[in-house]
């Protein structure tokens, strides 16, 4: 849906953005994270032909971007991180405006109905200078759904909103996602992001530092797996047996409690516990503590430490 | 080339509208016609005065600076038009979708355009009324000078969108406008001036240099869109129509040229202020 090939932005001979190498599959959720000024927006300003790269290829929905290429365009819908309205207008007249311009069919009808899912129906005849920022953000997501997009691109979502607000937006997120569509979203809101992606891209000091799942990322990051399992009874007995493991980096043992950690080359959860079994124990409770979101993108970026191997940037095939 | 048709017209008429439910355009409107009254309460006294009739045209001077004053309107609205949806990012949005710069810069244009248009169609009703009332010869003259003042607004608003593509904040444009504007003056007043001397009294040094703004003159004189209108209302005066078509023809090429400047530049330097 988004494929990014050595995708370049220099300002005054400054790289904001450097050798970009991007891939969002077709339905995915993608989290594009980074700290401030890592290269996001540049990036999302370059996929939407906002501002032309210094170097590199965009293709977008399978086609390679050229500058005034519009037509893969219609097919995507974008919320962008500030709202910027016709504040003379109303909201209903606004939404009209752009049925229009994106020639979509049977507009007043989806307009009441998205107005209805972002709770603002009863606002629509109001002018959009009096709309609040939340009311914005909302007004920005029936704008960017109104003519059923393939690819919603959101940068900062949720930034503006309340908590009853943010779940209506992440409801409305999840139930595009559902209905078949692509999801690119940039944020800062880490917990979002876990909650929402499927999979996430770090870009720091312009440069992609990791793209992968979620779980393949903090699996990268830490050196084993910590496990901590409650056993039916005393595990004293096994402590021999556990030495013997080739997976098994390390353990502790506390009456029915095995503290167990292990390699992180796969996952090796089920090997474990089939061979505790075997061994005649019962495994009550097994729960693995992972790294969050948070703590992987603070190791990553403050560390500057890049998660994909050579060659893995730019191999793509353009989707 | 229908979906880009289509989406100048969604663009013209959002941005027209707009327009028109601005008081600034009436106020404008209203001051170039007080103007003219003025200009005209002048001249119908001088004939009481004289007691005679001096001008084979009496209605086209003060047509002539109505337009004037519209124009500049309309080179100020089209220079800030870009620069303000760039400042307000409402430029931004468009771009999100179907909109191109050619789209935009074409809506933009038929937008003041239209405007213009609108203008002349009240300048003409105002002046067919005076002439009622005053008994001054509605001429072909004027007519001519109305129609040639579509292609005049069409330079002027060409040469003010030039001005908003090449920059990023509503205040560079306004003074990138009075910049130019004032050196395409300077220049003209320094060529005049320059001119009034006898040849042997200037030194060397003065001679190149009004040899230099000789140059200058000549490139002002096909540079600023002012220059059209007074070569338009020349060419009206002398009552020559292959003048009168050959600056219908110019303005045409001026205003193309600029506009598709307009279009390269802000393909070139984006959307973002």
């Amino acid at each position: 849906m988004i494929q990014t090939v050595d995708l370049t932005k220099s300002f005054n001979g400054t790289k904001a953005v450097d050798s970009l190498n991007l891939k969002v599959e077709e339905g995915d959720i993608y989290g594009f994270l980074g700290p401030n000024g890592a290269g996001k927006t540049t990036t999302i300003m370059m996929i939407l032909g906002l501002i032309p790269p210094t170097q590199g290829k965009i293709y977008l929905l399978g086609q390679e971007l050229k500058p005034n290429q519009v037509e893969p365009k219609r097919r995507i819908g974008v919320v962008a991180e500030s709202q910027y309205f016709y504040k003379e207008m109303t909201a209903r007249e606004y939404l009209q405006f752009f049925s229009e311009l994106y020639q979509v069919a049977n507009a007043e009808k989806k307009i009441n109905t998205l107005m209805e899912a972002v709770g603002l129906e009863k606002d629509q005849n109001k002018t959009l200078g009096a709309y609040s920022k939340g009311m914005q953000q909302k007004l920005a997501f029936v704008r960017a759904l109104l003519h059923d997009p393939e690819l919603l691109i959101l940068d900062e979502p949720v930034a503006n909103l309340d908590p009853t607000s943010i779940k209506q937006i992440r409801d409305l997120i999840e139930e595009q996602n559902r209905l078949g569509k692509t999801i690119f979203v940039s944020s800062h809101l880490l917990s979002e992001v876990e909650r929402l992606c499927h999979k996430v891209g770090i870009i720091h000091q312009g440069k992609l530092l990791a793209e992968d799942t979620m779980d393949n990322i903090k699996r990268k990051l830490s050196d084993s797996i910590h496990l901590e399992i409650e056993l039916d009874r005393e595990a004293a007995g096994l402590e021999s047996w556990l030495q013997g493991l080739d997976f098994v980096q390390n353990f502790s043992i506390n009456q029915n409690q095995l503290t167990v950690n292990l390699k992180t080359d796969r996952d090796y959860r089920s090997d474990l516990s089939r061979a505790i079994y075997e061994k005649g124990w019962l495994i009550l409770a097994m729960q693995a503590k992972e790294m969050s979101l948070e703590e992987a993108f603070l190791t990553i970026t403050q560390h500057n430490i890049s998660l994909l191997t050579q060659g893995e940037a730019g191999n793509h095939e353009a989707k | 080339m229908a979906k880009k048709q289509s989406v100048i017209k969604i663009l013209l008429k959002r941005d027209l509208s707009s327009a028109l439910y601005s008081w600034g355009y009436y106020l404008v409107l209203f001051a170039s016609l007080l103007v003219s009254s003025f200009i005209l309460k002048n001249f119908i006294e001088g004939i009481n005065e004289e007691d005679i009739l001096v001008s084979a045209y009496p209605l086209n001077y003060p047509l002539y600076i109505t337009i004037i004053i519209v124009s500049i309107y309309l080179v100020i609205v089209s220079a800030i038009s870009i620069t303000r949806e760039k400042e307000q990012g409402t430029l931004e949005v468009l771009f999100y979708g179907p909109v191109t710069s050619s789209s935009f810069l074409l809506s933009k244009y038929f937008k003041d355009l239209t405007l213009g248009v609108i203008s002349l169609a009240f300048i003409a009703l105002y002046f067919y009324l005076v002439s009622a009332i005053t008994n001054l010869g509605f001429t072909v003259g004027l007519v001519k000078a109305l129609i040639m003042g579509i292609f005049l607004i069409s330079c002027v608003v060409s040469f003010g969108l030039f001005i908003s593509t090449i920059t990023g904040k509503i205040r560079s444009s306004i003074l990138t406008l009075i910049a130019l504007i004032g050196v395409f003056l300077a220049i003209q007043v320094a060529h005049g001036t320059l001119l009034g001397f006898e040849q042997e009294s200037l030194s060397v040094p003065m001679l190149y240099l009004r040899q230099t703004i000789s140059y200058l003159f000549y490139g002002v004189n096909w540079v600023s869109p002012f220059a059209f209108l007074s070569r338009g209302f020349d060419a009206v005066a002398l009552g020559s129509w292959p003048l009168y078509l050959s600056n219908i023809g110019y303005c045409l090429i001026y205003s193309f040229i600029f506009v598709a400047l307009s279009i390269y530049t802000m393909n070139k330097r984006g959307v973002k202020a």
